[in-house]
């Protein structure tokens, strides 16, 4: 009982230490306290208004629900890694803690908490909204805590077994890609309800009858069976949560006297590569080589990438298929909007850089200097567009029965690029701020500068909303040639962005550095 | 003998914190150069003024008679910098990241690749050339660091807490060039706070204390016969007592 509570103190005092003397992050967690109540209360009575639905829809929710409840408890913290600090068990490897005292501390540690106590209110409410009788109660209690011990045991068994995986660089260059991933995989069960995969009852009804032999989709079946098979239900549930401790406990053992795994360098080929052979020799091929092989690998620009390819696509496609408005106008409209989906990483060119920018600080001398550090990392990433926007006007172009828009397509696409460099060249030196190394899905900045990044994409759209006007009003009278126009266009923009970025970043070089270079 | 660096009444505040008040750093050509202090004394600070990559907020600083912030082309090409924490572009190689600087500085790629290889040579770094800079180890990144701030043959090296964290090996591998380095009458500048190695290497030591140079010289003046160790916390007014006030516990067992 003593380690219940020293463990839960300790939680308690990490959380209020993390907030201590940062009125940001106080207001961050004020925020996170208040969402997580609305949330508990919302959900625990949109739980309790199942009761309404018939029983075995009912029913049938709160097996799909439990499951899923199971499922982000497993993910989530693994893509959250390093914001717990009880989670780390090597952290705790030098007290002079018994495997079980420490097991039973770190489960304590993994209960106390804002989301914890926001899941239990919630998985409680099925409770409310499903059981039926003294039967009822009497194995829901029950089974709403284990369901909650469930999610629990399975989380720290997922994080603690890959706890040596994730201390690795390698670990985490996946694990940040992999959160755009999840992120997508939540917006799945929207396209598919969105789309005509026939009737919703029996989407659920298919689904709940799978995931009803789950562990998860057993605790909540038992609440709604409430007799016999209910309790037999529970016993398989209680032996699977101790299995799952077991193993955790295993595994915890394991990681305390395990090493973390040495990083395997990665050994990557000497050839210059193609571009680099085909630009003069000279600071612009420098940089130019040096972003094509940060495009290629460094995660933060993979997310980025991955996050305007898919954006395009989802575009592309929902338009595509014929329910949106159609004629010329679409294929130019989405080739645009890619084009800018790409120039908008450019609005805070140096954020990506960060604390290395010193280098570049100390060997460019002069305003030309940073125009053509500028430059180069705009060819590169119009060297990796290009072909993009190409897929794009194809394919929107034949998708929409207007393969003569191809064309402007293609051109209005390039100009969006030019004006997206140009108007981000700008941004880039007025308003740089730093890129965290580990992105999450909620920000793009560091604790903070969100300010700072809001100013940065809020100007750099208003920007480019200004200069695409010329465009844009006569694309509307139906005057589809201005497109021959928009390469030059957005050529010269990128040119005077550029120009003018130089100029005013040169002049305040060190503050640039000093800004994209906090600590995050 | 002309000075390479000189700076007068250098000056930076954090907010109400004055970090470097008013230093006047003189270090004469050809020398090997130690900047010492305590923690907080406000080495890094001056420093990244002196190299262009912090405004200072008065005074001025000139290099090999050129003014750092009003001649930046001049400066640029004449120094080589290793600032403290070392990051690099992590996603490069120690080649790729040789070739990227010294393509960036506008030398041929060709000169620029026989370079980077002499360099990784002589740091010992060639069995490591094609790894990714990000699983490098501390010593590694000082070298490879080094052989960046090198590669341009700057006239002026300026050094943050070099040795730190590095390996005795790596260490000597790192003394050896930069003696070398000297010996062909270029300046070295180093902060650091082991005073044995100061002593062993420096011949112009500077001590820098609460923001300001509280003593400057050739290592035989600052030090005055006593050990630069003596010399550093007389001149910094570090505790004088022998220990024995408190902490009686420590050391203590229960006889069973």
């Amino acid at each position: 009982m003593t380690t219940v509570r020293l463990f839960a103190e300790l939680k308690l005092r990490l959380l209020a230490g993390n907030l201590r003397g940062d009125l940001a992050r106080k207001l961050g967690f004020v925020f996170t306290l208040v969402m997580a109540a609305f949330l508990a209360a919302l959900g625990f009575f949109l739980m309790s208004l199942v009761r309404l639905a018939q029983p075995e829809i009912a029913a049938d929710i709160v097996i799909v629900v439990f499951t899923l409840f199971l499922v982000s408890w497993m993910i989530v913290p693994l893509l959250a890694f390093g914001l717990d600090d009880t989670l780390d068990p090597a952290r705790l490897a030098l007290f002079p803690l018994p495997t079980a005292r420490l097991a039973v501390g770190m489960f304590t540690a993994s209960a106390t908490g804002v989301w914890p106590a926001a899941t239990l209110i919630v998985t409680a409410g099925a409770l409310a909204g499903l059981a039926s009788g003294a039967g009822g109660i009497l194995i829901g209690v029950p089974a709403v805590l284990l369901q909650f011990a469930l999610c629990l045991v399975a989380s720290r068994l997922v994080t603690t077994s890959l706890s040596s995986a994730l201390r690795t660089r390698r670990g985490r260059d996946v694990l940040a890609v992999a959160a755009i991933g999840a992120v997508l995989l939540f917006q799945l069960p929207n396209l598919l309800i969105n789309s005509d995969l026939g009737d919703p009852l029996s989407l659920l009804h298919g689904t709940a009858a799978v995931l009803r032999w789950t562990p998860s989709g057993m605790a909540a079946h038992a609440i709604a069976d409430g007799g016999l098979v209910g309790v037999a239900e529970l016993a398989v549930v209680a032996l699977v949560v101790v299995a799952a401790a077991w193993l955790w406990i295993k595994a915890l053992s394991r990681a305390l006297v395990t090493p973390d795994v040495s990083n395997e360098a990665a050994t990557v080929r000497r050839d210059s590569g193609l571009v680099d052979r085909i630009v003069p020799d000279g600071p612009l091929a420098a940089v130019v080589t040096k972003e094509l092989k940060y495009i290629r690998r460094e995660p933060r620009y993979r997310v980025v990438w991955f996050t305007a390819v898919v954006v395009t696509a989802v575009l592309a496609i929902s338009f595509g298929r014929g329910d949106g408005p159609s004629g010329p106008g679409v294929p130019i409209m989405l080739t645009a909007v890619g084009g800018l989906m790409v120039s908008l990483q450019m609005c805070n060119a140096f954020g990506i850089d960060g604390r290395s920018l010193w280098m570049n600080a100390v060997a460019i001398g002069s305003e030309r200097g940073l125009s053509v550090d500028l430059a180069g990392r705009h060819l590169a990433n119009a060297l990796v567009a290009a072909p993009m926007l190409v897929a794009i006007a194809v394919v929107t172009g034949v998708l929409t029965g207007s393969p003569g828009a191809i064309v402007w397509a293609v051109f209005a696409g390039l100009g969006a690029l030019g004006i997206g460099f140009g108007v981000g060249a700008v941004t880039s030196v007025v308003i740089p701020y730093t890129i965290p190394e580990r992105l999450n899905a909620f920000t793009g900045a560091a604790p903070g500068q969100g300010g700072q990044a809001f100013a940065s994409s809020m100007g750099a759209m208003v920007g480019i909303s200004l200069l695409t006007l010329p465009f844009i009003v006569p694309m509307l009278f139906g005057l589809l040639w201005v497109c021959a126009l928009a390469p030059f266009y957005g050529l010269a923009a990128e040119v005077l962005g550029r120009r003018l970025g130089a100029r005013i970043g040169f002049a305040r070089m060190p503050e640039l550095l000093a800004a994209v270079s906090k600590p995050a | 003998m002309k000075d390479a660096v000189r700076t007068s009444g250098l000056f930076k505040r954090y907010g109400p914190q004055i970090a470097v008040a008013g230093v006047d750093l003189v270090v004469p050509a050809g020398s090997f150069a130690g900047l010492v202090g305590p923690n907080g004394a406000g080495k890094t600070t001056t420093l990244s003024m002196i190299t262009g990559l912090l405004r200072p907020d008065g005074g001025h600083a000139e290099i090999d008679g050129f003014h750092v912030w009003r001649d930046p082309v001049a400066v640029k090409a004449r120094i080589g910098v290793l600032p403290e924490g070392l990051r690099l572009f992590e996603r490069l190689s120690g080649r790729e990241l040789l070739l990227y600087n010294g393509r960036l500085r506008g030398i041929p790629k060709a000169e620029v690749e026989r370079r980077a290889t002499d360099l990784l040579q002589l740091m010992d770094l060639a069995g490591a050339a094609d790894k990714l800079v990000v699983d490098y180890s501390t010593g590694m990144r000082k070298k490879i660091g080094l052989a960046a701030a090198l590669l341009h043959n700057p006239s002026v090296l300026f050094l943050d807490e070099p040795f730190e964290g590095v390996d005795p090996v790596s260490a000597n591998t790192l003394t050896e060039v930069l003696r070398a380095f000297t010996a062909s009458g270029s300046t070295v500048i180093f902060s650091s706070h082991v005073m044995d190695l100061v002593e062993r290497l420096c011949d112009w030591v500077s001590v820098m204390n609460g923001g300001h140079i509280v003593a400057q010289g050739p290592l035989e003046r600052v030090r005055d016969g006593r050990s630069l160790n003596q010399a550093f916390l007389e001149l910094v007014g570090g505790p004088q007592t022998g220990g024995g006030t408190g902490l009686t516990w420590l050391g203590q067992r229960d006889t069973p």
